[in-house]
């Protein structure tokens, strides 16, 4: 690769503040028990309690010490929103590639599969499974995985059909590669800003869908979650706890999607040579 | 006349002619043809029975066995029956006698003419060769080489035999004595055999009907003269005419790789052979004769190592390449002429199995190519067009030219390095660890393209399919390269399918060239045949439109 990655960070604001976000974001939820003096699932009869110096944000309904629960909190988003990302890009590049590889009937088939699952609202789709089945973490991260892989391996596969006809691969060819070489040579890394672009998106629809749900009330009520802390909050709007309760997890959220919607966009304009203003040397 | 059968001479260990047979009729010249060394003197002096090498095997000189003969029984056929013109002038004249002396004593000494008749028909040959009266009665010394020659002719044809042997007549003689003399000696009446022993093919072309070329003691090659010089089959036969000075190839010189040397076993040519297989330093090849020739290869002569038959491709209702039959020799180099959209990259394409052809058949080493594996690809590369295209901008030079060994599965990561470095070498690259991490957008355009090359090369293919590669260099550069290809060529027996639109350049590297116009192929020929006689009205206008640099106006 001869893109200096250092370089490009250095150059693009939206990079470096993205990257300083994510970076907070993660090392907050690693350093949560050090941060905190609660375990956010104690439950205490000190309920609803206003910020002090011993409970900075105060405490919920149950006496959980709430700027605990914004730390730990952190740990569920991203954790969710991270194994999503890669599972579902897994899925991604392997029917994206293999369909646009392969071709051909398995190709096809590939494709009607992908139109099938992009009609289908992921949010109902997941709210629908989920009263069957109460998820849990894991349960959350597979059904998320599956229903969000189809929109990458589209743009995958239109990418790599497009790759296979360059000079280059046609190249490799000729020295008698095979198909699976030139995708993992060839393909693979050309896809790399798409790939990159398309985690980043992954993830952040992840953090996003499963705050969403928890503050639905879908998923599992005992999970520490900034989703779960919205839901519960939303429901002691009448009194004035929502500064501290409600509006920490609410910025929480936005400012982590906020930073990944930072990296995608920095990572698409450098990786991207045509969304480049200057002329590649 | 003269028949030799599996005539071998030895020099002490050194066997100097290994099995020659050989028949000539009278009437009929032969050319004995081959480099110097392989024993063509030699076979020369044992039909004369003055080698020092023992022989063995016979030789028949008018039914009789001469190896056989006593000494004394030799010597009345000698001069009188064989006479042998040697190579060397200047020793075999003597110093002190006059040169109608020299011509006349053969006569007399044989006692076939009192000594005034011996000088009148001395007079009558000296005349003949065209030399002038008052030179008779010079001494050797005082004359020219050319002048020496013509005496030595002289007394060759005093005692009128019936088999002259002429060891280089015309090698040392310029040009016009060459053809003054070469047309004499055609002229000598058509009673007597001749055997020419030489290495220029101008010498055998003028003098002889037939041909025999002599590699490492063998016959490799026989057959009508004009016919072995304009398509040899044997590898060492077309090698030397490419190597040789003339006229009528418009194509650079090309030598044979390595030295003459004489192989223990096998066929004495496979050390140098660019097609030779495992039998072919095994067992001696036998001459076999078809047609009136007779070549002596395993391979039966240099063999075809692609053709096309019939093929075609159209794109919806553009016929692209319209029912094209080519084949390839090996270690031939064929130009695909013609103008852009003429279905040239198309055609190469299909060889090289981008395109699936909408009709015909391929055929690649004599075999239909059914399915292209590493195998093939280890044998056809293909130089394409555009070298910014046909690089990966990911990959350095390095790991560029790497790329085919590695999908080949040649050799470790270390020996892989040391091979593409090399090739990097060969295609006049720098090979310091800066350039070779380079990219190449840091590339220029030829050096790009020779990236390409070397690429291509880096497999030591059999056959390189290139198409427009120096379109992208400058003068110089592009001519190194097509240098190089040639000498691939001579080294490798490389051959190459050579597409351009640029006849100037085709007729400096192809042995043939193939005009192309909308898919179909309208003429086809040697290169000097197509350059000299275009016989289409569009291949002339190639010619016209092609570079000049001086006007000059040849009258």
């Amino acid at each position: 690769m001869h893109i200096d990655l250092k370089k490009e960070i250095k150059q693009s604001n939206f990079a470096r503040t993205g990257i300083i976000i994510l970076v907070s974001m993660i090392a907050v939820a690693i350093l949560a028990p050090v941060l905190s003096r609660y375990d956010p699932t104690q439950q205490t009869a000190a309920s609803l309690l206003a910020p002090s110096l011993s409970h900075w944000l105060g405490t919920n309904h149950v006496g959980q010490d709430i700027w605990s629960q914004l730390l730990y909190g952190a740990r569920i988003s991203l954790l969710v929103g991270f194994s999503v990302g890669i599972l579902s890009l897994i899925l991604s590049i392997f029917f994206g590639l293999s369909a646009a590889i392969i071709g051909g009937l398995y190709g096809r088939i590939v494709m009607r599969i992908v139109d099938a699952l992009i009609i289908i609202p992921m949010v109902i789709a997941v709210i629908l499974v989920a009263a069957y089945v109460r998820p849990n973490v894991l349960v959350l991260i597979l059904l998320l995985s599956l229903l969000s892989w189809q929109g990458g391996a589209r743009v995958i596969r239109a990418q790599a059909l497009a790759l296979k006809e360059e000079g280059h691969v046609k190249a490799s060819a000729t020295f008698g590669a095979g198909r699976f070489y030139i995708a993992r040579k060839h393909i693979l890394p050309e896809l790399t800003p798409i790939l990159l672009v398309e985690f980043i998106y992954g993830v952040r629809r992840a953090v996003f869908v499963e705050a969403g749900l928890a503050f639905l009330g879908i998923c599992d009520p005992m999970l520490i979650s900034w989703g779960t802390m919205m839901h519960d909050a939303m429901r002691f709007t009448y009194l004035n706890v929502w500064q501290w309760w409600l509006v920490p997890a609410g910025v929480a959220l936005s400012l982590t999607i906020i930073g990944l919607t930072f990296i995608s966009h920095a990572a698409e304009s450098v990786l991207d040579p045509r969304l480049r203003g200057e002329a590649v040397a | 006349m003269l028949e030799i059968r599996d005539v071998r001479v030895n020099y002490g260990n050194d066997t100097v002619l290994n099995g020659v047979d050989l028949a000539l009729d009278a009437g009929e010249t032969l050319a004995i043809i081959g480099e110097s060394g392989t024993g063509k003197t030699t076979l020369g002096l044992s039909i004369m029975r003055l080698t020092e090498g023992t022989v063995k095997g016979s030789i028949n000189l008018d039914g009789k066995d001469i190896t056989a003969l006593s000494e004394k029984e030799m010597q009345q056929i000698r001069w009188n029956r064989v006479a042998m013109v040697f190579q060397n002038v200047n020793n075999v004249l003597n110093p002190v006698h006059t040169v109608l002396d020299q011509v006349s004593e053969p006569i007399v000494e044989h006692k076939l003419n009192s000594k005034d008749e011996a000088r009148r028909k001395a007079r009558e040959l000296l005349s003949y060769f065209g030399l002038p009266q008052n030179r008779f009665s010079a001494y050797p010394h005082e004359l020219s080489g050319g002048e020496q020659q013509r005496v030595l002719l002289a007394m060759a044809l005093s005692n009128d035999p019936g088999l002259l042997i002429l060891d280089e007549p015309l090698s040392s003689l310029d040009g016009t004595t060459r053809e003054e003399l070469g047309d004499l000696l055609r002229q000598i009446d058509k009673k007597r055999a001749q055997l020419i022993i030489t290495h220029d093919f101008d010498t055998a072309s003028r003098l002889s009907d037939r041909i025999a070329v002599l590699y490492g003691g063998r016959i490799v090659e026989t057959g009508p003269t004009q016919e072995v010089l304009r398509c040899p089959r044997h590898p060492y036969t077309r090698a030397l005419v490419r190597a040789y000075p003339n006229m009528t190839t418009v194509k650079d010189l090309q030598g044979i790789k390595g030295r003459m040397t004489r192989p223990v076993s096998g066929c004495p040519f496979h050390p140098r052979c660019t097609q030779a297989i495992d039998i072919c330093s095994r067992e001696m090849p036998q001459l076999v004769r078809t047609e009136g020739r007779g070549v002596a290869c395993h391979r039966g002569g240099i063999i075809t190592l692609l053709s096309t038959v019939n093929l075609s491709k159209s794109f919806d209702l553009i016929k692209a390449v319209d029912s094209v039959s080519l084949h390839i020799e090996a270690g031939e180099i064929l130009a695909l002429v013609g103008q852009s959209g003429s279905g040239k990259t198309t055609f190469a394409k299909m060889i090289i199995g981008l395109y699936p052809p909408s009709g015909g058949s391929l055929y690649f080493d004599g075999k239909p190519i059914v399915r292209r594996g590493k195998d093939f690809y280890r044998r056809v590369q293909m130089i394409f067009q555009n070298p910014g295209e046909s690089l990966s901008h990911r990959l350095s030079v390095l790991e560029s030219v790497m790329e085919p060994l590695e999908i080949q599965s040649i050799g470790d990561p270390e020996q892989r390095k040391n091979k593409a470095i090399q090739t990097i070498e060969e295609v006049e690259l720098p090979r310091t660890d800066d350039f070779l991490k380079k990219y190449p957008h840091h590339l220029s355009g030829g050096e790009m393209q020779r990236v390409a090359i070397a690429r291509a090369l880096v497999v030591d293919p059999d056959l390189l399919i290139a198409d427009e590669p120096t379109s992208f260099l400058d003068a110089s550069v592009g001519a190194k390269i097509l240098k190089l290809l040639l000498n691939l060529q001579e080294h490798r027996g490389l051959s190459m399918i050579y597409i351009t639109h640029d006849i100037a350049a085709a007729r400096k590297v192809s042995d043939r060239i193939a005009v192309m116009l909308e898919g179909r192929i309208i003429e086809v020929g040697a290169s000097n045949e197509i350059v000299a006689a275009p016989r289409q009205d569009y291949t002339k206008r190639l010619f016209n439109s092609a570079s000049i640099l001086s006007r000059i106006e040849y009258l």
